[in-house]
């Protein structure tokens, strides 16, 4: 495309260099407006275009890999106790040190992203399945809708770590109780995003066009709702799967989490509360892969936001 | 608006009811027998059984709950298994500390998160504006009991200028009770700082493109001005609702808290509650905490016709 003329200012023209050549001299460069569009393509222009995707996907992607291939990257068996060599500072033999059983901290800490990143993922896509179909029977049939969502405010004014708490406190510990007790914390707020999506693309003129021609509501949902509400379900489900990864470290934290047998970033920072103020690193490792993973995580969220709906992303 | 209000206290109930059944009926659906769950491993079967007399486990679900629901109406949260001492009586022992800790969070919290919100929206796009951001990004990223070790390391254990653990009665003065209470409202003010300055800088970027905003900067009024008094009242509203909803980030986090720096709050009764599995107990804190946060919500609900006019019901 060719450049208007109008935009360059520093072009030689004898008529107005011989009126004002100080004036001419001192006007500034006018950015140009058509800039050449240069076309990015490959992973290194996506990385350029979304940074935010780009980091917080080769993270959580390193974490994964962590997780999947903890037996070899020289690790020992997490739970093996060795007392004699209890409370040993980081050193070559142990690279973040050992706990006061003698167990060796960076086995346990690569061990316990097993932990945290099925409990995020499994909470993410048991609740973004949860919420879509509430939210979806809520937005479409108007005699549920009242009921549905008394009890989703009920839910939801019940602080989540505590919903958590009392599920917990009534079954036994395991990884799959976790997941079902942050999940059942985490739906009434994917379930509102879905039915409030639903009630503004129930208003679409498109929708009332399918349903003018015909369309049976079950394809109407199928066609027309369903593929418009994934943008923001992925979105949200990112944020459900950080906060998750969060609950279950605080859960595990007080108690009420993981069972202590399994190494989790929680438990071992449980294990470390007494001590902390004397071998602050038994706390610190865990706790840094944690941030990271759940920075990483919320970075994606973030990129993707923006990615999808860049109406939001000039707002938040 | 009398009528909104009682409508409004109204609607309250349909939702404390909620979370009552909610948390009544866990006893009921548990998987497996919450009783035997409860007695622990080590209990025999005549354990087992008087724990399932005491929670009522052996009488019909709506007979029960009814009573349930009227000895909570006449402030009756029932008896912790473990040391059979009213519930209401440990949680009323134990929560000036819990109170304290959110109330200096909330205040301090408030006092940073809408300054820097409104900052971040008038330089928007700039370097302070990027900076705060990121910094909103790790506060929703960082857990809370990482800041609160990473605070105590730091302005404690290396520097002495605080207190490490603990807490002081707001009765042998103000300035042990603060002391004890800075870091602990640091660490747990984090996510809520994050929380708030995102949303205020949103809802002020909003703002400063109306055109009343042009016609005070055309009257000549300051850059502190238009900040703070034209736009920051008119971005009140979602400031103040999602300060409503993250007292909820508050609750949830002060547990953590008070078991970081060992502070003998309700948080604290929570966590040996659940070592001790004493359900009662985990009850009566989740129901009372929902209370307060439905209070709260109420209260600002309600604020919003004072915060602005145009809102009318």
């Amino acid at each position: 495309m060719t450049p208007p003329p109008v935009i360059t200012a520093a072009a030689p023209d004898s008529f107005t260099t011989a009126m004002a050549p100080d004036l001419i001299a001192s006007a500034p460069d006018l950015p140009d407006l058509f800039r050449p569009v240069r076309l990015r393509r490959g992973l290194w222009g996506f990385a350029r275009r979304h940074p935010a995707i780009a980091i917080g996907g080769a993270l959580v992607l390193a974490m994964l890999l962590i997780a999947l291939f903890a037996p070899w990257l020289g690790t020992v068996d997490p739970t093996a106790l060795a007392p004699a060599r209890r409370t040993r500072e980081p050193s070559a033999a142990y690279w973040f040190g050992s706990d006061m059983l003698g167990r060796d901290i960076y086995s346990r800490v690569l061990y316990g992203t097993r932990v945290s990143l099925a409990v995020g993922f499994s909470v993410a896509i048991l609740a973004s399945l949860a919420g879509l179909t509430i939210g979806l029977v809520s937005g479409f049939i108007r005699r549920a809708d009242g009921l549905i969502m008394r009890v989703m405010d009920g839910l939801m004014s019940i602080p989540p770590i505590l919903l958590a708490v009392a599920l917990m406190a009534l079954t036994r510990g395991s990884v799959g109780n976790v997941i079902t007790a942050i999940t059942i914390a985490e739906i009434p707020r994917v379930s509102r995003l879905v039915r409030s999506v639903v009630l503004s693309l129930r208003e679409q003129p498109y929708v009332d066009a399918a349903v003018a021609a015909g369309t049976r509501t079950p394809m109407i949902i199928l066609r027309h709702i369903l593929p418009n509400t994934l943008a923001p379900m992925t979105v949200q489900a990112t944020y459900v799967c950080a906060s998750a990864m969060i609950v279950e470290a605080i859960l595990s934290f007080i108690g009420a989490g993981t069972p202590p047998t399994i190494p989790s970033w929680g438990n071992i920072m449980a294990e470390g509360r007494a001590l902390w103020q004397v071998k602050p690193y038994i706390v610190f490792f865990p706790a840094a892969f944690l941030s990271v993973t759940v920075l990483a995580v919320n970075l994606l969220g973030d990129g993707l936001r923006d990615a999808l709906d860049p109406r939001m992303a000039k707002r938040l | 608006m009398l009528n909104y209000v009682i409508r409004r206290i109204l609607a309250t109930i349909p939702v404390m009811a909620v979370v009552a059944l909610f948390v009544f009926s866990l006893l009921y659906i548990a998987p497996g027998d919450p009783a035997a769950v409860i007695a622990g491993d080590q209990a025999t079967p005549a354990d087992v059984e008087r724990i399932r007399a005491s929670l009522g486990l052996d009488r019909p679900f709506l007979i029960r709950f009814g009573e349930w629901v009227w000895q909570i109406l006449h402030a009756d949260l029932g008896t912790s298994i473990f040391t059979n001492l009213p519930v209401a009586a440990m949680i009323a022992q134990r929560i000036e500390p819990t109170l304290s800790l959110m109330a200096v969070t909330l205040v301090f919290a408030v006092s940073i998160a809408v300054p820097i919100g409104v900052v971040a929206a008038w330089r928007a796009d700039t370097i302070i504006d990027r900076a705060i951001m990121a910094f909103a990004v790790l506060g929703f990223s960082v857990p809370v009991f990482v800041i609160g070790y990473l605070l105590a390391y730091v302005f404690a254990l290396q520097l002495d200028w605080l207190p490490v653990q603990g807490y002081t009665p707001l009765s042998e003065g103000l300035e042990p009770w603060i002391e004890n209470l800075i870091l602990p409202a640091l660490a747990l003010g984090c996510v809520y700082i994050a929380l708030i300055a995102r949303t205020t800088r949103a809802a002020m970027l909003e703002v400063l493109q109306q055109d009343y905003i042009r016609t005070a900067r055309a009257k000549g009024i300051g850059q502190p001005g238009i900040l703070f008094v034209h736009a920051l009242k008119n971005a009140a509203v979602p400031i103040v609702t999602v300060i409503g909803i993250g007292i909820a980030l508050l609750i949830g986090g002060a547990v953590v808290t008070e078991t970081v720096f060992a502070i003998p709050g309700v948080g604290r009764l929570t966590v040996d509650a659940i070592l001790r599995r004493d359900y009662p107990v985990i009850q009566g804190v989740v129901l009372l905490f929902s209370f307060i946060y439905v209070v709260v919500n109420l209260l600002i609900d309600l604020l919003y016709t004072v915060l602005d006019p145009r809102i009318r019901y």
